[in-house]
């Protein structure tokens, strides 16, 4: 079974003003996790996002033109990454987000933060649930 | 480091992530069962169109739907680093409903494709001009592809 593993960590007007050191910390581990992961063979993707300040909403306008808005409520989530597994049952995927939610943060103290974990449905293509 | 992916003209080209995910959970629900089949079915076609022409020009790199909110569980590591999981979630939080991850060669193509997905047909077949939100993928400093895999 397909997950997708979440980091909505992010909030708009948010950058990473942690210490270098803590910065480089957080790389290797997510490097490793990554490295870990591939060698299971568990992970199909994962990618990193740029910082919300370079995010734009796009909708059509009336003549399917688009329309950019980057004003974001400061609650607003913004996905940092995400991960895309291919495991056994939930508990692993599960398991495996609360691997990379220990990913160590300032002074490497553990950030234990939320990873959002969803299925991917078998047919995914392009989602088949909308408003 | 993996090289940058280049465009027929020698340009560089930038990875984009187009989401879907200024649902909530009541919007998610109160959407769909709205809708008449032939409105679902003409929304559905429009929407492999629009993966289908990316998928043509080349600017599709993966695309992916997911599973409703119902099924969202949200992880932390507990003090021993088990899973600690927690399925309640505040009524306004947003959900990904789906993604595409397209190679293009400036930010005004990505929200062209992001234009064009936010008109798939809604009720009637009107258009929802739904807002779709665009990222640019993160590379490093030294203009190389971030590759976290």
């Amino acid at each position: 079974m397909k997950y997708m593993l979440m980091m909505n960590t992010m909030r708009a007007g948010q950058s990473l003003d942690w210490p270098k050191k803590d910065i480089e910390a957080m790389i290797a581990f997510m490097m490793n996790f990554n490295k870990e992961l591939r060698a299971s063979g568990e992970l199909i993707a994962a990618e990193g996002l740029s910082f919300p300040d370079q995010a734009k909403v796009v909708r059509a306008g009336a003549n399917g033109e688009p329309i950019t808005d980057g004003v974001f409520p400061e609650s607003k989530e913004f996905l940092a990454g995400y991960w895309i597994v291919d495991v056994e049952t939930p508990e692993r995927a599960y398991e495996i987000a609360a691997k990379a939610s220990a990913c160590p943060g300032p002074g490497g103290k553990p950030l234990n933060m939320p990873i959002e974990v969803r299925p991917i449905p078998v047919m995914s293509g392009p989602p088949p649930e909308m408003p | 480091m993996k090289m940058a992916a280049r465009s027929a003209k020698g340009a560089t080209l930038m990875k984009y992530m187009l989401l879907m995910n200024n649902m909530t959970r009541s919007d998610v629900y109160a959407g769909v069962s709205g809708w008449q089949q032939q409105d679902i079915d003409v929304h559905i076609e429009f929407m492999k169109s629009v993966t289908s022409s990316l998928r043509q020009s080349g600017e599709l790199l993966s695309t992916e739907g997911l599973e409703v909110p119902d099924h969202a569980v949200v992880v932390r590591a507990g003090k021993n680093g088990e899973p600690v999981t927690d399925g309640v979630f505040p009524e306004a939080k947003e959900f990904l409903a789906g993604y595409w991850i397209v190679e293009v060669a400036d930010a005004e193509r990505a929200y062209q494709i992001a234009a064009h997905a936010s008109s798939a047909p809604g009720p009637g077949g009107a258009p929802l001009n739904m807002p779709i939100e665009v990222r640019r993928i993160a590379r490093p400093a030294t203009g190389g592809e971030v590759n976290l895999t």
